[in-house]
């Protein structure tokens, strides 16, 4: 099963806050939802087991998240890749980063492919959960920054 | 003794005797495969490809193994090995992993299997054994399987993932016939995957003993003693060490008939670990990798005069297979019986042919609850008459009466190789015709057209193929398909009768009881029927395709007559006759001109034992190996009376009649409950039940909440009738009906609601006839540019 989900955030901080907040594993561990225990590996590799509750698929599941900036600063690409109770998910989020004014602006865009248990719950459970938990993240990312700002 | 209209004077034949194994069931006293708890018993559960296609590159035990209570993690290498990687396929042309090696090719596929003390401890090995997938694109269905830009079976020399291609019927012959007809018409018919789901799921416990050597194998089987031989062949375990058991079956319909994975993984680990291991089998793991069935995309062509009268039938049908070719066909016989195409009717000329491929999807394709391929065969002969109706404005009931083969062409050879035994199709169909009140019917119809509403009329005159078969023509393994009995009278009259067959829930306790009963004058009440057992119970091909009754049941029969000839030489030595003078009448031995001078059964039983003749040998018991002539051929004619809500697009079945025809009924309440179970399976096929995959090869239908059984609140009442044409070539003239109706069902559904759509234009849309499609298709073909255009 394929999914996509895209959104834009406008955060009251400078580009380069921005972009160093999203480059951060450990700080970005703090904007997942639901996130149940999270380690960094290294300058761009954090692992996280979130808990998930999608009709009869409930339990942990256990991601890789790998960033990967562009050496221009203007997008990020995240690589989520994981699973758990046997299902699979391999998703990836881009984010372009932009300035408007005092504004940053962040679009993201979002690809999705499950596999397993979890790809049977049904398409409209999984795409409004799984757009809830991407955009949850991005929110949070402004959130965050707002708050400092 | 008790008379039956239709069978005449009977003792136990035609009696509606209640089944001697509901007791038992009923009271829960039953005993399935999870009731058996062996000492020192360890539990298996398998690990699972969440990928449908993917290369294997890594399986790591070590968090399996820390989970305590895990005993063994089992992978494909351990299994290959020991040389036990691959299992051959029942009619021998394939090869199929018991664990993925290499690559994993379908979703779910068995990867690893955990051996713990418990099963939750096993469940929780099983969740954390690591494997690394590389994921490849997968192969979702047959027609992209055609193109060959993925191949996916690297095992094999022929680097394609074409299986193969089987035709029947004269090609040339059938396109100048279709060429030269008036009318034609070509339809596209999809008979779906879907699943028998029996209650039951499959299990095993196996119990390896080595101070004995011998390997007892409990499992859900319909075929314990092919199941040993090949177990044996697989295993290079002597078969006189391998014991079957198939205890109480809680459904089967074909399912149960192959060898799965969790089979041998868990048999493997009792040989290694020298304990009973079982392994029983989730829903999920049910649906998602045991036997499917169906999944044939016919092209169904008929010709014919613009009077109606059929000239050719051509059927080119595109099967997928799944990853393995695992479907349980007879070896010479790759799509099974489909040559039952022609159906009930008397084609001039007809032509066959299927091309079956390997796709990234759970194999299978066995005979759910029909003879091999019957249920596709029909449905797509039924549904193209329907077709064919609508194009030549006829009467569908009109159209069936013109073409069906006469009574009197029997026995009729077909064009496509059979030869049909009996048969009085024109006279079932009236029947069923009048019992319906068809005319009456039709006028409704009108009326309601009239208004705008969509009411339907469906009717399947269908014709099936049972009885597998002649030992000269069907094998399993290279073993002929004969069945058996042995039958042991005890000196009181009761006695003990096995069979090869091997039931599940269809009845043998009693109707075999019966059969000996009516052959002996014995009380069928007194003789105890087992099967299941294969150190007990004769070798047998077991219980699947509508078999049993036309098999073992004549084994039966004529196991039954040996106990009579040797009991007609005791009867003469007690009514101090000679034996010639000694007759079989009235369920008694009597002498020919002297009324009231008779001997019993029971008498004779008696002195087999106590006071046999000098020159006969004491006892009274025998064994008949049948290998019968022919298959047997029940066919009926099923009315189905729908109303769709224009709306909504749901489907009220107002009505539902089944007329089957038999042969000769052993026990009418049986064949009355298996017609109800199969109608019931039918109307799941038609409305509710399919396997899907979605484009990245997951499957959707992994449980009940996804995968749909009726309950009583969506199944139709059904009416049922019958007519009686006994096969003549069958000893006690039956032919079996166990899978009539799930054979002949879904088409009457479908028929029936193509007929309510009919004034809309739509001619047909594929099973499942799910609300949401009967709905598109009612709004697709009334939109206002849809009439316009």
């Amino acid at each position: 099963m394929n999914l996509e989900w895209s959104g834009q955030e406008r955060i009251p901080a400078g580009r380069d806050v921005v972009w160093a907040f999203v480059n951060d594993p450990a700080k970005l561990a703090t904007c997942l939802p639901e996130v149940q225990q999270s380690s960094v590996l290294d300058a761009h590799t954090l692992e996280a087991t979130v808990g998930v509750a999608l009709g009869p698929v409930r339990g942990k599941f256990k991601f890789k998240i790998v960033l990967e900036p562009r050496a221009d600063g203007n997008h990020l690409d995240m690589k989520i890749n994981g699973g758990g109770l046997g299902s699979v998910v391999d998703l990836v989020a881009g984010a372009d980063l932009s300035t408007d004014g005092a504004t940053t602006v962040l679009d993201w865009k979002s690809t999705a492919s499950m596999r397993g248990p979890i790809a049977t719950v049904g398409g409209r459970v999984i795409d409004a959960q799984a757009h809830r938990v991407i955009s949850q993240t991005f929110e949070n990312v402004k959130n965050r920054l707002s708050a400092s700002a | 003794m008790t008379t039956t209209a239709e069978n005449g004077p009977r003792h136990a034949i035609g009696v509606a005797m209640k089944r001697k194994e509901d007791p038992r069931f009923i009271r829960g006293r039953g005993r399935y495969l999870d009731d058996i708890t062996l000492p020192g018993m360890l539990y298996l559960a398998l690990v699972h490809s969440p990928y449908p296609h993917a290369r294997i590159k890594s399986i790591d035990k070590s968090a399996a193994m820390a989970v305590p209570g895990v005993k063994a993690v089992i992978t494909g290498e351990d299994l290959d090995a020991a040389k036990l990687e691959w299992l051959p396929t029942f009619h021998g042309y394939d090869k199929q992993m018991v664990l993925a090696f290499g690559k994993a090719l379908y979703q779910y596929q068995e990867v690893a299997g955990v051996v713990a003390t418990s099963r939750e401890a096993a469940a929780d090995g099983a969740e954390v054994v690591d494997v690394e997938y590389e994921p490849l694109d997968p192969v979702v269905n047959p027609y992209q399987a055609k193109e060959d830009k993925i191949v996916l079976r690297d095992d094999r020399d022929a680097k394609t993932n074409h299986i193969y291609h089987w035709e029947v019927g004269d090609k040339a012959k059938t396109q100048s016939a279709l060429d030269a007809s008036e009318v034609r018409i070509k339809e596209r018919i999809v008979s779906p995957r879907c699943h028998p789901a029996p209650l039951e799921p499959c299990g095993v416990v196996a119990d390896m003993n080595k101070a004995t050597g011998r390997l007892t194998i409990y499992m859900t089987s319909q075929a314990p003693h092919v199941h040993r031989t090949a177990f044996s062949l697989v295993t290079g375990i002597p078969e006189d060490k391998i014991h079957i058991i198939s205890p109480d079956v809680g459904g089967g319909f074909g399912n149960k008939v192959p060898v799965y994975p969790g089979y041998v993984v868990a048999t493997v680990a009792s040989v290694i670990i020298g304990v009973p291991v079982k392994w029983v089998e989730t829903r999920t793991e049910n649906l998602t990798t045991t036997g499917f069935a169906r999944d044939y995309h016919m092209d169904v062509e008929i010709g014919a005069t613009k009077a109606g009268t059929v000239t050719a039938l051509r059927v080119s049908t595109v099967a997928d297979h799944g990853a393995f070719d695992a479907a349980a066909d007879p070896r010479k016989y790759p799509a099974g019986m489909f040559g039952i195409v022609t159906g009930s009717y008397d084609f001039p000329t007809a032509f066959a042919e299927v091309d079956a491929y390997f796709t990234n999807k759970a194999p299978g394709g066995i005979a759910y609850r029909c003879s091999f391929r019957v249920t596709e065969a029909s449905f797509a002969i039924e549904r193209g008459m329907e077709i064919l109706a609508r194009k030549l404005e006829l009467d569908p009931a009109e159209l069936r009466r013109m073409n069906f083969v006469k009574k009197e062409q029997f026995p009729y050879p077909s064009p496509l190789g059979f030869t049909y035994d009996s048969g009085d199709y024109a006279m079932t169909m009236r029947k069923a015709l009048d019992i319906i009140g068809y005319e009456q019917l039709r006028k409704e119809q009108a009326e309601k057209r009239a208004r705008g509403e969509l009411m339907g009329i469906g009717i399947s005159t269908f014709t099936e193929i049972v009885g597998a078969g002649p030992g000269k023509q069907f094998d399993i393994l290279g073993i002929k398909m004969f069945d058996s009995a042995e039958i042991r009278i005890h000196p009181t009259g009761s006695g003990i009768v096995r069979a090869g067959t091997r039931h599940q829930g269809q009845g043998h306790e009693t109707t075999w009881a019966q059969i000996v009963g009516e052959e002996l004058g014995l009380d069928p009440q007194e003789l105890l029927v087992e099967e299941g057992d294969t150190d007990t119970a004769p070798y047998g091909l077991g219980t699947y395709a509508s078999r049993s009754t036309p098999v073992a049941g004549g084994a039966l029969a004529l196991a039954s007559r040996r106990i009579r000839e040797k009991a007609k030489k005791i009867a003469a030595h007690l009514l101090e006759a000679s034996e010639d003078d000694v007759e079989w009448k009235d369920y008694k031995f009597g002498v020919k001109g002297v009324p009231g001078k008779s001997v019993t059964m029971k008498e004779v039983a008696f002195a087999a034992y106590t006071n046999p003749p000098p020159d006969t040998e004491p006892g009274l018991e025998a064994t008949y190996y049948y290998d019968p002539p022919n298959l047997t051929f029940p066919y009926g004619t099923y009315i189905a009376v729908v109303d769709v809500d224009r709306d909504t697009g749901a489907v009220n079945v107002r009505r539902f009649l089944a007329v089957d025809d038999c042969g000769i009924v052993i026990n009418p309440m049986i064949v009355e409950g298996q017609i109800h179970g199969g109608l019931t399976e039918g109307f799941a096929m038609a409305f509710m039940q399919e396997i899907k995959y979605d484009e990245g090869g997951n499957n959707l239908n992994t449980d009940f909440t996804e995968y749909l059984i009726p309950t009583a609140l969506e199944t139709p009442k059904w009416e049922t009738d019958s007519t009686v044409t006994p096969s003549p070539h069958h000893p006690i003239g039956a032919k079996g009906v166990g899978e009539s109706p799930n054979v002949g069902s879904p088409q009457a559904f479908v028929n029936a609601v193509m007929d309510a759509l009919a004034p809309l234009g739509v001619t047909h849309i594929d099973m499942p006839l799910t609300r949401e499609k009967v709905w598109r298709a009612i709004r697709d073909a009334t939109r206002p540019e849809a009439v316009e255009g």
